[in-house]
């Protein structure tokens, strides 16, 4: 591989892998939180796409109960992410309230938390099929504005292209993380976040609105994973209502490479399995879906902790 | 009563199956182990018999010994299957509850990304015209049927026996278990196989009945589907992956008359059914005869 290709294929990875960063981070909160998985993430990541299409493209296709259907105002772009990714969060208020709170409430098994939220995705998933049909849906170029579709230079003799929505994707990405962090680290909602993280009870009786911290957790990562779809949407086109089941798994692969729980470990987790996805040399490039599960299954095996994550503690 | 079989005989056999399947997670689940593997051995099963049912490499096998390499073909399948158990079982079943299921996602995600792309299991495309054991759909259920009440058999005497105490000790809390002298891996690595092994028969069986067979028979869809049958069906009893198993496969069927919405129904079941019945529908019917029989005691009582 020349240095070229090199660079080539590491921008790749990292652009890439700066999506998976923030859609498992959606993934990791609500882990940190309840201890749960929920299943319903990948759903979300999809409906975040169609919402901001809708809300700045705004134009159907053949199929379903909208067919046909053209909205006259686009909003711009920024705005549009910025409120279709909203509505997502508000979805995931919608389901913490819908799916997961009953059966908290109930005591249930918490096997069943998967299960019902498995549910909620099947809903979603086939609420926009029937709204919208199978098709596959693409942001036209101009949502970024006038600006070139691509950048090259050349290293050596070696050309190297980045496409201009790859470094869009990459620095919002960062913008988001920056402000996550601030807001997890500096601000009192996300101290009262992390101590509901650390133990319910005790974040309760300090003064603490359990509840309202479970809600605004969901919110973020349901506005976290619209984004992310958002993003993907533009880059790759929207595949129809399933394409976000594929990123809900790649996602597990994430969380579980940088450890559960933990968010530094979702950004790590992210940025090596979009770099070890995009260095899979062309020839394999179709055993490439399976690499996220190649090192699902790896670290697994060798540190169920995940790289970032605290080890497990059995209890008697 | 044959336009009838005709009919809905496939659907009959389907949720016979689907039952099956579920079962294939019960196993696991009985030793307190979440495994979401079934599909992946389900896949392997049915690739099995799909490959020694076309592949020239046994056409003289299957000349030579006709009908019988049916059964030849389950046998196989389920030695396959107990093997790659084995491997991804024994390090794979040091994980608990979520890190377990999450590992057998990877490895069901791996075995379908390998079959999507390998020639012998015929690319994305798949295998077409498997031999058919049968003329009709309906008389599948002369298989399916006697595995299905093979394995309730099977799991009643299980449950019975010192191996299945040893799982619901290790259910209930392996590490008293383990300090009460039981092996908790060997029997976790035990139960695994168990029900690997049931789900590569059934994929042995299924690819015949099916009469192609691709990569789509064994995804993360499949995983949830059978998990959903257990704890929708209740996963403290044999007859909860047999009664999930029966009516989850058969509500897209019911819901038919409502077209496209009717996943939109079928996932609602699946939210209200966890909510509201945590135990599972076997749970609820024990309860009802729990109270009825309190009742009728009462009623006995006062008279």
């Amino acid at each position: 591989m020349g240095t070229a290709q090199f660079i080539q294929n590491f921008l790749n990875g990292i652009s890439i892998g700066s999506v998976y960063a923030i859609f498992a981070l959606g993934y990791t909160l609500v882990f940190s939180i309840l201890g749960i998985i929920n299943f319903a993430h990948g759903a979300v990541f999809t409906l975040g796409a169609y919402f901001t299409y809708t809300l700045t493209v705004g134009q159907f296709g053949i199929n379903g109960l909208l067919a046909g259907l053209t909205i006259d105002n686009h909003l711009p772009f920024y705005l549009a992410i910025i409120i279709g990714s909203t509505l997502a969060g508000l979805v995931g208020v919608l389901l913490e309230r819908l799916a997961f709170k009953p059966l908290r409430s109930r005591g249930g098994d918490q096997l069943l938390a998967l299960v019902s939220s498995l549910g909620v995705a099947l809903v979603l998933v086939n609420a926009i099929q029937y709204l919208v049909g199978a098709e596959i849906y693409t942001f036209p170029a101009e949502v970024y504005g006038t600006m070139k579709p691509a950048i090259m230079f050349k290293v050596g003799e070696q050309p190297v292209v980045i496409r201009t929505v790859q470094v869009i994707i990459f620095a919002v990405c960062m913008f988001v993380l920056a402000i996550l962090g601030f807001l997890i680290s500096r601000t009192r909602i996300g101290k009262a976040l992390q101590a509901v993280a650390e133990n319910q009870a005790t974040a309760s009786l300090l003064g603490i609105n359990v509840d309202r911290i479970i809600l605004f957790t969901f919110f973020l990562s349901g506005f976290l994973g619209g984004m992310a779809g958002t993003l993907v949407g533009t880059s790759f086109g929207i595949a129809g209502p399933y394409f976000g089941v594929t990123y809900g798994l790649k996602g597990l692969a994430v969380i579980v490479l940088g450890g559960l729980g933990s968010i530094p470990g979702a950004v790590l987790g992210g940025m090596v399995i979009g770099l070890a996805e995009a260095f899979v040399p062309a020839d394999y490039s179709a055993y490439k879906e399976a690499v996220a599960f190649a090192f699902l299954f790896i670290i697994l095996l060798l540190r169920p902790q995940g790289l970032l994550g605290r080890p497990m503690i059995q209890k008697v | 009563m044959e336009e009838f079989l005709q009919n809905s005989g496939f659907l009959i056999v389907t949720m016979v199956q689907q039952s099956l399947l579920a079962m294939s997670l019960y196993y696991p689940l009985m030793a307190g182990q979440l495994s979401l593997a079934s599909p992946g051995f389900y896949a392997l099963g049915g690739y099995t018999a799909a490959i020694i049912g076309t592949h020239e490499f046994f056409t003289p096998l299957r000349e030579s010994i006709g009908w019988l390499a049916f059964p030849l073909e389950w046998l196989v399948a389920g030695v396959l299957s107990a093997i790659l158990a084995l491997i991804v079982g024994i390090p794979a079943l040091r994980l608990r509850g979520i890190y377990l299921a999450l590992a057998t996602i990877a490895f069901v995600e791996i075995l379908r990304v390998l079959c999507l792309n390998l020639t012998i299991t015929g690319g994305a495309i798949g295998i077409f015209d498997v031999p058919q054991l049968f003329e009709s759909r309906w008389s599948y259920i002369w298989i399916f049927g006697p595995l299905l009440v093979m394995m309730l058999f099977f799991s009643y005497r299980l449950e019975k026996s010192r191996t299945g105490r040893a799982f619901q000790a290790i259910r209930e809390d392996e590490l008293a278990a383990d300090s009460m002298g039981i092996n908790p891996t060997r029997y976790k690595v035990l139960a695994f196989v168990i029900g690997a092994v049931l789900a590569g028969i059934v994929g042995a069986m299924s690819a015949p009945f099916l009469n192609t067979w691709n990569a789509r028979q064994g995804t993360f869809d499949a995983s949830i589907a059978y998990l959903a049958y257990v704890l929708i069906g209740g996963s403290r009893s044999i007859w909860g992956p047999l009664l999930g198993g029966a009516m989850l496969s058969a509500l897209p069927e019911v819901l038919r008359p409502l077209k496209d919405s009717r996943l939109i129904i079928n996932g609602l079941v699946l939210v209200f059914a966890s909510i509201y019945m945590p135990k599972g529908i076997a749970g609820v019917i024990s309860r009802l005869k729990r109270s009825l029989t309190w009742k009728s005691r009462k009623n006995g009582g006062e008279a």
